[in-house]
């Protein structure tokens, strides 16, 4: 669904992504974890072609849209309007709204299909901010940091709600820096550090996943590069 | 007293011209303002943009609408009429603020805006009207404002070239008797009152964006 092969990312000659390679199945979902600053949102960048990247290539099969860390709802407009001002555009019937508040009801936002963005809590800006990707039928959603800012019960929900996301059949890439959360949802794992993946694995298929990537996380880089060749035993 | 209001009646038969400057010179202002300020954050011939404004906002207007009415005619031989050469020159003089001011608009919206309009597929143009441009207008309107009053009070140079606005009205009437206080006092009036009108129509405009309930 997701090829990325050999992706080489330079910002004014520092490499922010380092020969990074992966595929993803379709309905998967992958989560990247990593210390702040290991290049997650770059790489979610150039998946969407936001970014491009020096070399390498990134092939994706179908539709892909991407929920930005700060949501970037369109302020001007109310909810209703960000979620069908897209698909209007191609559909001119009456259907996108009708979807579109069929979909408001289902994440539990109905009533707030008139507001606008500075009047919904951060979690309801997550909800719009996801309700609009789904409103353009995405193949692929990519999620930066779907949990920031958001408390525990909130995080819960989004855990929810991205599962019956999986379910429609769509693959998530999803960045975030909250272990337990992508422990919870993810069907793989890869941590970036220093722009390289460091570590692939299943976390059901893991001993004690959280255990196993924090050390990835505060060990200095000489230390790191010993712990990998351990591990690789 | 009968000379006085025989006085206003003569200088205001002026502001129908000094209107007719303004309104034709915002309109080719604000198109040209738009479609430099848009082609330039684009990258699209953007030092050519960026020299036409330095060059514009470098040289006095007065000079600029010279050139246009007795330069530019000899040159290429065509002759046009003191109210378009006006309309012309105060349109183009505008356009280089206004693409100063929209770049400001244009630059203080997150960058995230362009991209989320991008991921979601919506076209340029569609991105460009509906997500881009009303929130640049919201921010620059005090700023638009100003420049058309400016402008307004700017279109009294026309009266360099002898058409019959409002400040040419009430140098004739100067001249006719020898009298300067009264005449330029009424020509002052006009323009004032004609700038409370701009101000209370940008104020209404304010109010009435219903964005300004959304933030
Ligand atoms: N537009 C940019 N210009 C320059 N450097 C950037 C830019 N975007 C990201 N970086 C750098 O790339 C590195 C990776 O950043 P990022 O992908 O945001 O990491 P993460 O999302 O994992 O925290 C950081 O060192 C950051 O400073
Ligand atoms: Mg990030």
């Amino acid at each position: 669904m997701i090829k990325v092969s050999n992706v080489r990312k330079l910002f004014n000659e520092i490499t922010v992504l380092d020969d990074v390679s992966f595929s993803v199945e379709k309905s998967n979902i992958i989560g990247l974890a990593g210390p702040s600053g290991g290049g997650k949102s770059t790489l979610l960048r150039c998946i969407q072609k936001l970014d491009k990247p020096n070399s390498g290539t990134i092939k994706c099969d179908g539709r892909v849209c991407f929920m930005f860390q700060d949501f970037q709802l369109f302020p001007h407009m109310t909810v209703l309007e960000n979620l069908t001002y897209a698909p209007a555009l191609k559909n001119k019937t009456s259907l996108p709204a009708k979807l579109a508040l069929e979909m408001l009801e289902n994440l539990g936002i109905g009533s707030k299909a008139d507001a606008y963005q500075r009047q919904l809590s951060g979690g309801q800006k997550q909800r719009v901010a996801l309700a609009r990707s789904l409103m353009i039928k995405p193949d692929i959603l990519l999620c930066d940091e779907p949990t920031s800012g958001l408390d525990v019960a909130t995080t819960m929900d989004v855990v929810t709600l991205l599962e019956s996301v999986r379910n429609m059949g769509v693959t998530m890439v999803i960045a975030s820096h909250d272990l337990d959360f992508l422990i919870k949802i993810s069907d793989r794992i890869l941590l970036l550090k220093e722009g390289r993946i460091a570590v692939d694995i299943s976390p059901k298929e893991t001993d004690n996943p959280v255990e196993y990537l924090k050390k990835f996380y505060s060990l200095p880089p000489q230390q790191f590069v010993e712990t990998l060749k351990l591990s690789s035993f | 007293m009968e000379r006085i209001v025989s006085d206003i009646v003569y200088v205001g038969t002026g502001v129908l011209v000094t209107l007719q400057l303004l309104v034709g010179a915002i309109c080719i202002g604000i198109v040209g303002g738009l479609l430099m300020s848009i082609l330039r954050y684009r990258g699209t011939c953007r030092s050519l943009i960026n020299g036409m404004v330095s060059i514009i906002r470098g040289t006095p207007l007065i000079l600029q609408l010279g050139l246009i009415y007795f330069a530019v005619p000899g040159i290429f031989g065509i002759k046009l009429t003191a109210i378009a050469a006006g309309i012309i020159s105060f349109g183009l003089n505008s356009s280089a603020y206004v693409a100063e001011i929209l770049r400001a608009g244009i630059e203080s919206i997150p960058k995230g805006q362009f991209e989320a309009a991008q991921t979601l597929g919506i076209p340029t143009s569609h991105m460009w009207k509906d997500i881009i441009l009303p929130q640049v207008v919201r921010n620059v309107l005090p700023a638009m404002v100003g420049e058309i009053i400016a402008l307004l009070k700017e279109t009294a140079i026309i009266s360099m070239i002898g058409c019959q606005d409002i400040m040419r009205k009430s140098q004739l009437l100067a001249a006719e008797q020898f009298v300067y206080f009264t005449p330029l006092c009424i020509a002052g009036v006009y323009y004032y009152l004609l700038v409370l009108f701009i101000e209370f129509i940008g104020r209404k405009i304010e109010r009435s964006e219903k964005y300004d309930k959304s933030i």
